[in-house]
């Protein structure tokens, strides 16, 4: 009884040194099972270092120890395997034997043993695929209880004489039973807490992480500025708790949300070292108001006693802002929100980068329906001013008609926000366009057109039509001594099951040429846009036989019948 | 009064401007053409004081006529365009009389008393006008064709007219023979012939002195002795 009051004492200041040496790193690899060769080594050091340690907390007893090595030998065989649990068994064995005694030899075979029966229980739960259930302090005391009853049955079987094997066993047997299980049990119950922790730690940081990434979406699709950004401090704010938060940009607060928003005015021009530091070297800075003081810039009286800058990186490593995150001076900033600032700022840097990735793009487009109104070529107003101002003369009923012509081909020119137009408004902006070109060709352009009557309700992108005839006109029959003549055909085509829309305008000068350069940017943006709507596989194609005829042919698909009625 | 030729290219606006031309009674329009192949053949034949010369036209361009045209029979020119901000400025520049359209009847008598007072003056279209033409018009029968230049192989001049042998067909071209020398490779080998140099097969040389050349399809023209020389010097034969 008394050897067994001594061995706990002995196992106690053992658990001690193991409660401790779970605050540090060091302890990192225990908690996780990997089959990576550094986690065995980290096992089998450790261990083996437990395992010695256990020798040298023994009682003396006969010339004999009672030890609490085998903690050691089977924990680093649980954990580290068959091949840790030999090794670290074999090093403390080892270590045992130097040590001598009429034991020696039995008490090295035991520990390689013990450390090998940890570790066929760790590949056991391997195989049936519950290696988890190794970290049940249950399991650990069960095992090591085995493992020292086998060692007793090993010293009465390998030391010499028996007589006296058999008077140390019944001495030792029961302490070192009772120490060994209960010290395994315990050993494992505090990696089982550290795990724990770590992983409710590591929960509560993707969770942050992952609503604030959620909630961030889409808030920059108009662009980095104070409203997006004030959204954004606000989600921060609230989700990860912190004193305050703010978000600059090279030179000045967009927003700046908590503690202290009665001076941190958005608008302000930046004054913080920090902030200027982070935004010059481009990596984070922190104050933490204790190893690295922390005064705000802005009031004295400020309650703000720590920072935390994080710089918003372009693509190219250019900083174009920063977020901040504060705490008050009686609050310590927590390693979680730490690590969380970095993320965060590089969330909020790709999100910033897609809002204005999405918002050229809108540009582009924009942009390019009014190159394409911005086409209407000045030659085409001045001679369809003079047309009119000769027709005036003769015909003036005609006239007025080619005026209204003019104005609605520019009035349509003008509906520059509307995407999607029907074949037939298409068209109306087509016929607006013909009868003025028909005008000033007079005698030299004649037109034919066959547009089947199922295609007029379908909806094509603006100004699909209009930039092909005009092309035509231009760059063919206008190109021609002799008479020009246009066709513009529409009809529905199959082809591999589906129905295609197919539009032609086909002119009898055969004069394309391939664009080069901005010439024919018109015909590139209708082929685009098409493209873009509708996929590669439609668009406009352009065949040409030279002096014959030039044919330009768009293709888009037909849409289901529910989108036509729509 | 003014004898002019309008070339423009679009009926209303031939009609407009003839219109306003007559408005003024200082000008008769004497031919209405509606391209510049039409145009040079007009100019040609009719020998007009003024050509109101639209500039965009299909094929053969206002300035391309500009080209064709001998500068020693050379009417007076006043370019019409609608709107070619190249072209204006050229015009500005060097101080060419030009018209924008729609013609504003109050220029278009400005442009006039211009074109009377400086009558006699030729000015040098040389800044606007290309060095070398691209396309020669020729009146075949019943049809208008335009030659690229080195399809040419012997061009005469005859009391018919210029003509053009090619590998197979004879053109009548609207140019003349000097402007042909000027702006196209053509080199003169007799006082009414040019030839391609890179059609010629043989050079015959002849005891007189004069030689006649064989071109590739089998075409001759002669060559006098005051151009022989020329001929050898081009081809290193001395």
């Amino acid at each position: 009884m008394e050897i067994t009051l001594l061995l706990l004492q002995q196992l106690s200041v053992y658990l001690v040194i193991i409660y401790l040496l779970s605050k540090t790193p060091l302890f990192m690899p225990l908690i996780f099972i990997s089959g990576r060769n550094s986690h065995r080594i980290a096992c089998y050091v450790l261990f083996s270092s437990f395992c010695i340690l256990g020798t040298y907390f023994s009682l003396s007893i006969e010339n004999a120890l009672a030890n609490t090595r085998a903690i050691g030998a089977v924990m680093g065989g649980l954990l580290g395997g068959p091949v840790v649990g030999l090794a670290v068994g074999l090093t403390g064995g080892l270590h045992r034997y130097s040590m001598g005694g009429f034991t020696d030899v039995a008490c090295m075979l035991s520990t390689t043993s013990e450390g090998l029966i940890g570790g066929l229980l760790h590949l056991y739960y391997l195989r049936r695929g519950q290696i988890e259930k190794i970290f049940r302090p249950m399991k650990a005391l069960t095992i090591t209880l085995f493992a020292e009853v086998l060692q007793m049955v090993i010293i009465l079987i390998v030391a010499k004489p028996f007589d006296q094997a058999w008077l140390l066993v019944q001495s030792i047997a029961l302490p070192m039973i009772i120490a060994n299980s209960l010290g395994a049990a315990l050993f494992m119950s505090i990696i089982q807490d550290k795990k724990a922790i770590f992983e409710k730690n590591y929960n509560a940081f993707s969770n942050k992480a992952l609503r604030i990434a959620q909630r961030a979406v889409g808030v920059f699709r108009h662009g980095f500025d104070a409203q997006s950004c004030q959204k954004i401090a606000g989600i921060i704010h609230e989700e990860t708790g912190v004193g305050a938060v703010s978000i600059t940009d090279r030179e000045k607060i967009l927003a700046f949300i908590g503690i202290g928003d009665d001076h941190h005015v958005c608008g302000r021009m930046i004054s913080s070292d920090y902030t200027l530091k982070a935004i010059e070297t481009g990596e984070m800075t922190y104050a933490d108001g204790y190893a690295t003081a922390y005064q705000c810039s802005i009031h004295e009286g400020c309650k703000l006693g720590s920072v935390l800058v994080v710089p918003l990186l372009q693509a190219d490593g250019q900083v174009f802002g920063t977020v901040k995150l504060y705490e008050p001076k009686q609050k310590l900033f927590s390693t979680l929100n730490r690590s969380l600032g970095e993320g965060l700022a590089k969330l909020i840097s790709n999100q910033i980068l897609l809002g204005r990735y999405i918002q050229q793009k809108n540009l582009l487009n924009q942009s390019e329906i009014r190159l394409l109104q911005a086409q209407v070529n000045p030659h085409f107003l001045f001679n369809t001013l003079n047309t009119i101002s000769a027709v005036t003369r003769k015909d003036p009923k005609k006239a007025r008609e080619l005026i209204q012509h003019l104005s609605q081909f520019f009035r349509s020119n003008l509906k520059q926000d509307i995407e999607q137009v029907t074949i037939k408004e298409e068209l109306a902006h087509v016929h607006a366009y013909l009868e003025i070109e028909l005008a000033r060709f007079a005698d030299r352009l004649s037109v034919t057109e066959n547009i089947a009557d199922e295609l007029l309700s379908l909806k094509v992108p603006t100004f699909t039509l209009q930039p092909l005839i005009e092309n035509a006109i231009k760059h063919g029959t206008s190109t021609l001594i002799g008479k020009g003549k246009l066709e513009i055909n529409g009809y529905l085509m199959d082809k591999d099951k589906d129905t295609l829309v197919v539009l032609e305008v086909i002119d009898n000068a055969g004069h394309y040429k391939e664009p080069s350069n901005a010439k024919g940017l018109g015909l590139q943006i209708v082929d685009k846009r098409i493209k873009n709507q509708y996929g590669q596989h439609y668009g406009l194609t352009m065949t040409c036989e030279s002096d014959v005829y030039t044919k330009a042919t768009i293709l888009i698909p037909l849409p289901k019948q529910q989108d036509v009625l729509c | 009064m003014l004898k002019a030729i309008v070339i423009d290219d679009e009926l209303y606006a031939r009609e407009e401007l003839n219109e306003l031309l007559v408005e003024t009674e200082q000008v008769q329009v004497i031919e209405q053409c509606s391209n510049a192949i039409e145009g040079l053949k007009a100019i040609n034949s009719l020998k007009p004081d003024v050509v109101f010369l639209d500039i965009h036209m299909p094929q053969i361009t206002g300035l391309d006529l500009l080209s064709m045209l001998d500068p020693d029979t050379m009417p007076k020119v006043v370019f019409v365009t609608a709107y070619d901000e190249y072209a204006v400025k050229a015009f500005e520049d060097n101080a060419f009389d030009y018209l924008l359209k729609p013609v504003e009847s109050g220029r278009l008598l400005k442009t006039l008393k211009r074109v009377n007072a400086e009558k006699l003056e030729q000015p040098n279209y040389e800044p606007i006008t290309a060095n070398k033409l691209e396309l020669i018009p020729c009146s075949g029968f019943n049809r208008i064709l335009l030659l690229a230049p080195n399809e040419i192989e012997i061009a005469m001049s005859e009391q018919t007219g210029v003509h053009l042998l090619t590998d197979k067909d004879k053109f009548t071209a609207s140019l003349s023979l000097k402007v042909l020398e000027e702006k196209t490779d053509l080199i003169r080998c007799h006082r009414q012939y040019l030839i391609n140099p890179t059609c010629i097969r043989e050079i015959k040389l002849l005891d007189n002195g004069s030689a006649d050349i064989v071109t590739k399809s089998n075409h001759h023209a002669p060559v006098s002795r005051r151009y022989l020389k020329v001929i050898k010097d081009r081809f290193g034969l001395m």
